[in-house]
């Protein structure tokens, strides 16, 4: 099977938007180049182990900064 | 009587989202002792997670699990299996182990990866593995009364509040409606 089954397919888009909603893009927008391709990256893939390394950051400290930026995790 | 409480691994993802919320400790009283494993550990920065680590430790609720080279390696090839499987979310090495070891010894994994949910459906050899997220700890601690409350969706919405963290609404009012089902049933 290629494709996401449609159960986990709906979730992930369900947390896209509440993700894309919620999250303060002018925050984001401030940010150094990297963290903000990172933020952007965890809003559009919810992936927060591949943002906190596209951050540089450790991942409870790339966790703090998403919440800065108002981008919630949603699982 | 209760039947026994469960012993439970815990990843990064959820213990510093859980670390946050008021209501932490509760987790004690679900579970007999949880795992964190040393890799997880070393992802742990923040003085407020150390600290609650640190404090049930010592109070012997948490307990170190070392990885051994048989469980690194089981790991190393679920991750591999993991990316053969188009559209699963990676797993990552750090739950792959919590996978790996409740596996081995039946400990409940917990998690806030999403590859790890996915992964225990689309991969046989994983499929008995309990997987919980903040949301079946929660939904556990209300089930057996070790939190008592008449609104259960209201510490639901405290976790939310307190982590920055949201559940889905389809799981979240499955849960609630099948906590209300429970207490209607006692009541």
């Amino acid at each position: 099977m290629k494709e996401m089954p449609g159960k986990w397919a709906e979730l992930e888009r369900e947390a896209r938007e509440i993700r894309r909603r919620y999250a303060d893009w002018e925050f984001i927008e401030k940010q150094p180049p990297r963290l903000r391709a990172a933020l952007k990256y965890y809003v559009e893939t919810g992936d927060i182990r591949r943002a906190a390394k596209l951050a540089g950051l450790k991942l409870e400290d790339f966790r703090e900064l998403l919440r800065r930026a108002n981008v919630p995790v949603v699982v | 009587m209760s039947a026994a409480r469960p012993t439970a691994i815990a990843d990064t993802c959820f213990l510093i989202d859980w670390a946050r919320w008021r209501r932490r400790d509760v987790i004690f009283k679900v579970f007999r002792l949880v795992f964190v494993p040393e890799s997880v550990l070393d992802e742990i920065t923040s003085e407020n997670t150390i600290a609650w680590i640190a404090n049930w430790l010592a109070e012997g609720s948490l307990a170190l699990f070392t990885e051994t080279r048989d469980i690194v390696e089981e790991a190393r090839r679920l991750v591999e299996r993991s990316r053969e499987i188009p559209w699963i979310r990676a797993v990552d090495l750090p739950e792959a182990i919590c996978l790996c070891a409740g596996k081995r010894w039946g400990y409940v994994v917990l998690t806030e990866n999403r590859g790890a949910l996915m992964a225990v459906e689309a991969i046989e050899e994983y499929r008995g593995v309990k997987v919980w997220r903040a949301l079946e700890v929660i939904r556990e601690a209300l089930r057996t009364g070790v939190i008592a409350v008449s609104d259960p969706l209201s510490v639901f919405r405290e976790y939310e509040e307190d982590t920055r963290h949201i559940f889905p609404r389809r799981d979240l009012e499955s849960v609630v409606r099948e906590l209300e089902g429970d207490a209607g049933k006692v009541g």
